[in-house]
């Protein structure tokens, strides 16, 4: 009955992920309204390391006390009950459980379930030093980040390829009904236009992995790697309400509780039970022949497994961290900002950035244009996949504030639309060589046409031009006014030269940060 | 992949040329029974000029038969309210389309290929909003219904129409009367900008030509050119509001050179003098046969609706 009740939390918790994750998009309102962010606002993980990193406590962050407390009290139940990559593994390892062996211990690998806690130790002792590593490993932040830009356009992509072909082929009958189911999906369930993302083959790969371990052990990241499971195990070890004790005497040693159990807690042999690693999914009491498993509420000590946490290595891997938090800096980034380190409107000053900034992808999901995209070395090793504007594959909206509406931590801020507007983000320049009034001496004037700056950032020399018949005509040179220019990236996006444009926006005179200055 | 695909386009654009009607294809410079050929109304009421313009044509029923489905190109290029008058004012669009479904539309269909994100400029413009109360579909225009066809002009040879628009009976042309940094201003011919896909932003190069071969390929049959509000700067998306101002007229023609040379008088002796010389579309599109840009002597007719 409560393995029932536990696979319904799952199944709901994951459509109310897909659906936060759905609505992480423009649809109609200027504010996106339900908190897309939801799941992060409850990770105690992201909270935490946020926290060290940068020493400022954000009132969002309260949230997670709900599931510290939650867990205090019930061990990890967010882990059997709610997390959405904890759901994945189990559906995806159901599959590999099926599998019939001889080893009675099938897929348990206790020894290993240590891992996990040296990969928190590695995160919070970096996060006090500085490097908030919290984003790559964060089971949430991963999910949506995977989701955001690897599966997402590629489920897109697929699910429009097929429409297109009915389209073409334009059967009748059943072409046009294809079409308005189409015309019901685009902006609903698909992104309103196909999600194009850099790195979005490895980025789904990586996940692709995650979920491919629950074929070596059911739920392995959950088991074995992940930093927030280790967390919440620490937090809900000595919990009281949800003790698994296995009755010695019943017991008929047919090892069904260790084959079932999804964290791998060992509740075989009895006394082993181990309360950290338990998922309360209620498997081993369900699977049990001889009813020897209860699940109760007991004051009394059921289980005295232990994972096997070794002093010396918590400190090799705190000092790892330690020695790591140098290290990632060392890049070149460190040395010279890059021009095409272009970050959104209302992102906090760089170092404070990379400091707050967990990888989740949520902005470049709801970015109107396609143009946020994950960093590759723009930012250094550490800022691998926060956001940077690429000018050439979307710009920045100049009514749109979504990003500042989504970011969980805060390292784009949360501003009004007044604001952003008067945020710069870079600047932009012609290049005399390739631009066509300049380089081809005929008219053209695309970027004045679509510069947003009040006052207009982009104006028109006027010369006179000679066409090729001799004939003289006004020649419009387009100039940037760097007291305008807020760095959108519109006039590189509709630049019509299209492979290397005839004007190009670069982070110098970004508003956020003083060394970035023109004049 | 893109070779197949570009084959089936191709394919489809081709049986979709030769089912076309024929009648959209042959020239219709519709003459008016009324013997006006140009109406300029002015008033307050936005709607009343509209119909009144309209009227003095001969009636919406002049250019729109029963059972047709109506194309109606707003300009809803940029993500502006109406007040900045970048867009196309949302009441004209709206009151167009209810006397498009009077006069017995079977389908009316509004959109623009927009430069803003589309559903920002569509909502912000207040026209989806305006168009769909009155009865219109108002769809985003979308990738694939664009089909690369001949459009035999002397700068676009060939270029990807939107098939919705190509494909209507009749296509209605609601400009707005703007400013431009590039052509000095933007009317009719330019709105047509918005029935074409691909890499419009090349076209500025040779931007008079490329409007009069627009202009001749889809030859709309009825111009209304929105003038409540007109952006006298920083066009065509405009800056601040003091770039408007306001003028509460309307212009309605089959001849959208008459259009565009009243359009120009609209922002004063300046532009004015310029003349022909000034804005070479008019000239090209005379040479074209498209229409004449001396607006004032044959068939004009203006109105003051707050007067009389």
């Amino acid at each position: 009955m409560m393995k029932n009740l536990r696979r319904t939390s799952q199944i709901l918790f994951l459509l109310v992920f897909l659906i936060l994750f759905i609505q992480t998009e423009y649809k109609g309102k200027d504010e996106l309204g339900l908190p897309v962010r939801l799941f992060l606002d409850f990770d105690p993980l992201i909270a935490l390391s946020s926290l060290l990193a940068t020493h400022v406590v954000k009132k969002i962050f309260l949230l997670s006390l709900v599931t510290i407390a939650l867990t205090f009290f019930l061990g990890r139940v967010f882990c059997g009950w709610v997390c959405p990559l904890g759901t994945l593994n189990t559906v995806i390892g159901y599959f590999r459980m099926r599998r019939p062996s001889r080893n009675p211990d099938d897929g348990n690998h206790p020894r290993m379930r240590k891992y996990k806690y040296y990969i928190l130790v590695f995160i919070l002792v970096a996060a006090v030093f500085g490097w908030n590593a919290a984003g790559f490993l964060d089971p949430i932040s991963i999910t949506i980040r995977s989701m955001a830009i690897g599966f997402n356009p590629a489920i897109n992509g697929l699910v429009r390829a097929f429409f297109e072909f009915s389209y073409v082929l334009a059967v009748p009958g059943i072409s046009p009904a294809m079409d308005s189911l189409y015309s019901i999906l685009t902006g609903t369930l698909l992104a309103f236009e196909q999600p194009v993302f850099r790195q979005m083959i490895p980025i789904a790969l990586i996940f692709s992995a995650i979920l491919a371990l629950n074929f070596v052990a059911p739920r392995f990241w959950c088991r074995y790697l992940c930093p927030l499971g280790a967390l919440l195990g620490f937090v809900g070890y000595r919990q009281l309400f949800a003790r698994v004790d296995v009755d010695g005497e019943k017991c008929v040693s047919c090892h069904m509780c260790n084959r079932s159990c999804q964290g791998d807690a060992t509740p075989f042999p009895p006394g082993q039970w181990t309360s950290s690693e338990c998922l309360i999914c209620f498997n081993c009491k369900d699977v049990c022949p001889a009813s020897a498993v209860r699940i109760h509420p007991s004051m009394k000590k059921t289980g005295d497994g232990k994972v096997d946490l070794q002093r010396r290595h918590i400190i090799a891997t705190g000092v790892a961290a330690i020695a790591a938090v140098p290290l990632i800096g060392l890049g070149e980034t460190g040395k010279r900002h890059s021009p095409d380190l272009i970050r959104p409107p209302g992102a906090l000053p760089e170092d404070e950035f990379l400091r707050t900034c967990v990888k989740c992808g949520e902005c470049m999901k709801v970015c109107l244009t396609n143009g946020l995209q994950p960093a590759f070395n723009q930012a250094g090793l550490e800022g691998l996949w926060t956001p940077v504007l690429v000018p050439r594959l979307g710009y920045c909206e100049f009514y749109c504030n979504l990003c500042n509406q989504v970011c969980p931590t805060g390292a784009i801020r949360s501003i009004s639309l007044e604001e952003k507007q008067k945020i710069r983000i870079g600047l932009a320049f012609f290049d005399k060589n390739r631009c066509i009034p300049y380089a081809l001496g005929r008219n053209c004037g695309v970027c004045e046409e679509h510069c947003p700056a009040p006052g207009k950032a982009i104006t028109f020399l006027i010369e006179e031009g000679i066409d090729r018949s001799g004939k003289s005509f006004e020649l419009k040179k387009p100039v940037v006014n760097p007291d305008l220019c807020i760095g959108c990236g519109i006039c590189e996006n509709k630049c019509p030269i299209v492979d290397k444009p005839g004007i190009r926006v670069s982070s110098i005179n970004e508003s956020r940060a003083d060394y970035q200055l023109y004049l | 992949m893109a070779d197949r695909r570009t084959f089936l386009k191709t394919l489809a654009g081709g049986a979709a040329f030769l089912l076309a009607p024929a009648g959209k294809l042959a020239s219709n410079t519709t003459a008016t029974d009324a013997g006006t050929s140009f109406a300029v109304v002015k008033s307050k009421d936005t709607a009343a000029a509209v119909r009144k313009s309209v009227e003095l044509l001969g009636g919406m029923g002049a250019f729109v038969n029963k059972g047709e489905t109506v194309f109606i190109k707003p300009n809803i290029s940029w993500d502006k309210i109406p007040d900045q008058a970048a867009t196309t004012n949302p009441l004209v669009v709206q009151t167009i389309v209810a006397m498009v479904i009077e006069a017995g539309a079977k389908k009316v269909i509004v959109a623009d290929n927009t430069c803003n994100d589309a559903r920002r400029s569509y909502k912000r413009s207040g026209i989806q909003e305006a168009a769909e109360k009155a009865g219109a579909d108002v769809p985003f225009m979308e990738k694939r219904k664009f089909v690369r066809m001949d459009l035999g002009g002397d700068v676009l040879k060939e270029w990807e129409v939107y098939t919705e628009a190509f494909e209507a009976d009749k296509i209605i042309n609601v400009p707005v009367a703007k400013h431009h940094g590039l052509s000095g201003v933007t009317l009719s011919m330019k709105n047509l900008m918005g029935l074409i896909g691909g890499r419009r932003d090349l076209l500025h190069q040779k931007l008079s030509e490329s409007i009069v071969d627009l202009a001749f390929f889809f030859k709309p049959n009825l111009t209304i050119l929105d003038a409540v509000r007109i952006l006298k700067a920083h066009g065509p998306q405009g800056s601040t509001l003091g770039d408007v101002e306001r003028r509460d007229t309307i212009a309605a023609s089959s001849d959208l050179v008459k259009i565009d040379a009243f359009g120009i008088d609209l922002f004063g002796e300046q532009f004015r003098e310029k003349g022909l010389s000034g804005f070479p579309h008019l000239k090209m599109a005379e040479k074209k046969g498209l229409g004449t840009s001396d607006y004032r002597t044959n068939g004009y007719v203006g109105l003051d609706l707050d007067k009389t």
